[in-house]
């Protein structure tokens, strides 16, 4: 046997880890309660549900292809046959948003995940070793913030190329600022508990503080910022696409179909109104649903 | 401008959701309205303020320069063009000319020496005196280098020989001056009257420089004031035009990007005048009691030149034929809302020797596909089409035209990939070969088939960085065609040649022709006399603001 030099260390780390975890279950119960009682939140959240929904049965629920077209009808004003109307060139506008779903939720949850990922990473950094690395990220994070964030978009899809991953990519990496500060925030709170200073005392290592308990007790605020980051991402994404840098023809995203679109804006304004109503809608799920997350999560609210 | 377009953006999005708010409201819609008149009012007022009569014009895109020597786009020759006299000008709605800077001309027996009688009354804006010397000066600073394409297009100069076919310009008195040709050229006069070979002032020349394109100074009946880039351009009545002085103090060019946003400025009142309506809005406008529909007389084509010159599929003459047969024109034409009538040839009907034998290629895929499976493509390729985000007059909505074709060519297995650009990347784009397939127009600027024909189709012009023919076409039987066609003096012989190269250029097929539009502006019901000229732009000196 060799020689152990510290046996008692990990079943006691292992002992308060259990604890964290019941604890934690009881506060995501607790939320989930809550925001089920907060009409604004729930009425969120069935945005969403109905969005995912909606993504995943595409095929069943258009009506039409989004590519078909047919130049004769185009600009019908909404019918049984066409349920929203048709576009500028007769492609039926229900089926188009109903597939522009998929993009949407795509959009949302790879620039969010690549905001996450990074600023999670860059925050925790930052808020965990401080002094000099806290400087060196931080100021980074400033610089960036200091560019309206879709003029960086516009400027980091302008040296990518035009294209929706791009855009993904351009949306995610102009997101990074948000989740890093809040991360940071939460992270300089966090190691000043007790927990964190005994498993220091036990000879923990950096890596294994920051991930196993730093991180998972700074979840509430990370998740919060997501649910928001999403709505945002979408919006900045189809904003993108509208001026015909994001999603390319014939994709059908919501973005770019107002675009395509505007010319009828006095004529035929269901071209335009119902992206736009779609955009508008996820964009208020996302909101409404992230707000009330915040609320719920948040400990000082606990009655 | 991308900022620009990002306000656009937010503002269409509420546009759409004020939409369905209206559906529930009336009262919003109405209130709306009364704040458009209110801000016309407040304009009305400012003008009353100053005593001034201000033209306020709505356009798409900013002007490029404005030394129209160096341009082909018409954005910049629409300001130019009250800036600068040329020595003969158009009339008011033909091509026939009258004198302008030159009072009387005259023609040597075999057509090469031309000599002109100058008026001696006219002063620059800088005030210096115009004299022969200046007209010398500015043929001569033209065949200086390639960047005055214009030059090189009409009078056919190529880096061995700058000059083209006007071998000298002497002064030969204060006011008289001759050209000297190597070759008969028989649009050599209509040429003349083109705005680009408007006569700048010496003396501002040579002082700006480099910088001259943003310091004009012409003999025009507006002076230059003022230019913000991608803003507005202020110009300002000349009171001692030698023509007929201008009615309005103050013409103002706005750049407002997008064609709605620009119709409901006209709507609002913020605007007098405006190009590029969306063929959308035609009735909406003649719908109105304060606005009124001004069509310009039709003289141009809209087209998708396929690049000949690029190693690939299209090099083949087969698919280019192939993807005529694709595309369903009629279909196609009706995105021009009717403002457009099919193309089948480089120039269009209205023109003298427009060949009505050519029979287009008409629809039929099955043919389609059949050619390209000879060629070798039966499981078809990828390709790619450069559009522009700027509506122009002669293509009202590139990005949906071309997402139409896309749709099309899909059926034939090509796999088109949509390239939108800004409309000045578009041109450098295109000027320079980058593309497969790519969407343009023209628009005639002198009223002869060759300033279409010879511009958009011959090799001469087919030079990478300023080609006019971004087809890169060609064909030496075409060029000896076009050539001759310049230099025979008989418009019966010339039409017959012009005949013959439409017919090779049709089987050839460099291009799939789209269309001829009657291009709509609109306009406040108080302007009155203004008259838009085949060519795409004219002097505003005649139009007025009736109060």
């Amino acid at each position: 046997m060799a020689i152990q030099p510290n046996p008692v260390t990990d079943p006691g780390i292992d002992a308060v880890d259990k604890n964290v975890q019941i604890k934690g279950q009881r506060l995501w119960v607790d939320a989930l309660t809550r925001i089920i009682k907060s009409k604004t939140s729930l009425i969120g959240l069935c945005i969403i549900l109905l969005l995912i929904i909606t993504a995943i049965f595409a095929p069943i629920i258009a009506t039409h292809s989004t590519t078909d077209q047919s130049i004769v009808n185009r600009y019908q004003p909404p019918s049984s046959e066409h349920i929203l109307g048709t576009d500028e060139l007769g492609r039926d506008i229900f089926s188009r948003i109903v597939y522009g779903t998929r993009i949407s939720i795509q959009i949302g949850v790879i620039s969010v995940g690549i905001s996450l990922v990074i600023g999670v990473l860059l925050g925790g950094l930052a808020g965990y070793f401080g002094r000099w690395v806290d400087q060196i990220i931080m100021r980074i994070i400033d610089i960036m913030m200091a560019f309206p964030s879709i003029l960086l978009a516009i400027a980091l899809v302008a040296v990518l190329g035009k294209s929706l991953t791009n855009a993904m990519i351009a949306v995610g990496l102009v997101g990074i600022p948000q989740f890093a500060r809040i991360v940071r925030a939460t992270v300089l709170s966090v190691k000043e508990t007790e927990y964190i200073e005994a498993a220091r005392s036990i000879g923990a290592k950096h890596r294994r503080i920051l991930f196993q308990h730093v991180l998972p007790n700074s979840l509430a605020p990370i998740i919060v910022q997501a649910t928001l980051g999403i709505g945002t991402a979408i919006l900045d994404a189809a904003g993108l696409s509208f001026l015909g840098l994001g999603a390319q023809p014939p994709t059908p995203e919501w973005g770019a179909m107002l675009s395509d679109g505007r010319a009828a804006l006095q004529t035929a304004p269901w071209v335009v109104a119902f992206p736009g109503l779609a955009i508008f809608l996820v964009v208020l799920g996302f909101n409404l649903f992230g707000d009330g997350l915040r609320d719920a999560l948040d400990p000082r609210l606990k009655r | 401008m991308i900022k620009k377009q990002r306000l656009l953006f937010l503002f269409i999005l509420s546009i759409a959701l004020f939409f369905i708010l209206a559906a529930c409201n009336k009262d919003t819609q109405s209130e709306s309205e009364g704040s458009g008149n209110a801000e016309g009012e407040n304009k009305a007022s400012e003008g009353e303020a100053s005593g001034d009569k201000i033209l306020v014009f709505g356009r798409g895109a900013d002007s490029i320069q404005l030394d129209p020597s160096k341009v082909t786009d018409g954005e910049s020759i629409y300001v130019t063009n009250q800036i600068y006299d040329t020595l003969v000008r158009y009339e008011e709605e033909s091509t026939e000319v009258k004198p302008a800077l030159a009072t009387e001309w005259k023609v040597s027996e075999d057509g090469k020496v031309w000599t002109f009688q100058l008026r001696d009354d006219v002063k620059f804006h800088d005030g210096n005196d115009f004299t022969a010397e200046d007209v010398v000066f500015n043929f001569e600073r033209w065949t200086t280098s390639a960047e005055f394409v214009y030059y090189g297009y009409m009078f056919g100069a190529s880096e061995d020989n700058m000059k083209g076919i006007i071998e000298k310009v002497e002064a030969t008195g204060d006011y008289e001056v001759t050209f000297t040709l190597s070759e008969p050229n028989a649009p050599f006069l209509y040429t003349l009257a083109m705005p680009p070979f408007g006569i700048a002032s010496s003396k501002a020349v040579e002082e700006h420089g480099e910088d001259y394109f943003k310091n004009p100074v012409g003999t025009g009946p507006f002076t230059f004031e003022e230019w913000l880039p991608d803003d507005k351009i202020t110009l300002k009545k000349n009171p001692d035009y030698f023509g007929e002085p201008a009615n309005v103090d103050q013409v103002v060019f706005r750049v407002i990007p997008d064609n709605g946003a620009r119709f409901m400025e006209l709507q609002a009142g913020s605007i007098d005048l405006m190009m590029g309506l969306n063929p959308q809005d035609i009735a909406t406008a003649e719908g109105d009691d304060n606005l009124q529909i001004i069509r310009r007389p039709s003289m141009n084509v809209s087209y998708m030149a396929m690049n000949t010159d690029k190693e690939g599929p299209l090099a083949d003459k087969l698919v280019r034929q192939a993807v005529n047969l694709a595309i369903d024109k009629e279909q196609l034409i009706s995105l021009y809302e009717g403002i457009g009538k099919a193309a089948k040839n480089p120039i269009p009907p209205s023109l003298w020797g427009f060949n009505d034998d050519v029979e287009d290629y008409g629809y039929d895929v099955e043919e389609a596909k059949a050619l390209l499976a000879e060629a070798g493509y039966a499981d078809g390729f990828e390709i790619t089409l450069y559009t522009f985000a700027n509506p122009r007059p002669y293509m009202p909505q590139p990005k949906v035209t071309a997402q139409a074709i896309q749709e099309m060519l899909k059926e034939v297995n090509i796999k088109v990939k949509i390239v939108e650009n800004d409309w000045d990347s578009h041109l450098d784009a295109t000027e320079n070969g980058k593309h497969d397939m790519a969407f343009l127009g023209w628009t005639g600027d002198n009223g002869d088939p060759d300033n279409f024909m010879y511009v958009l189709l011959d090799k001469d012009n087919a030079k990478m960085g300023s080609a006019g023919n971004i087809a890169f076409y060609k064909s030496d039987e075409v060029h000896d065609l076009l050539k001759e066609a310049q230099v025979e003096m008989d418009q019966e012989k010339r039409t017959a040649l012009y005949m013959k190269a439409q017919e090779i250029i049709h089987d050839d097929a460099p291009w799939f022709p789209i269309a001829h539009t009657t291009p709509p502006l609109a306009a406040k019901k108080s302007i009155v006399n203004y008259v838009p000229h085949p060519t795409g732009s004219e002097p505003f000196n005649l139009l007025d603001i009736q109060e």
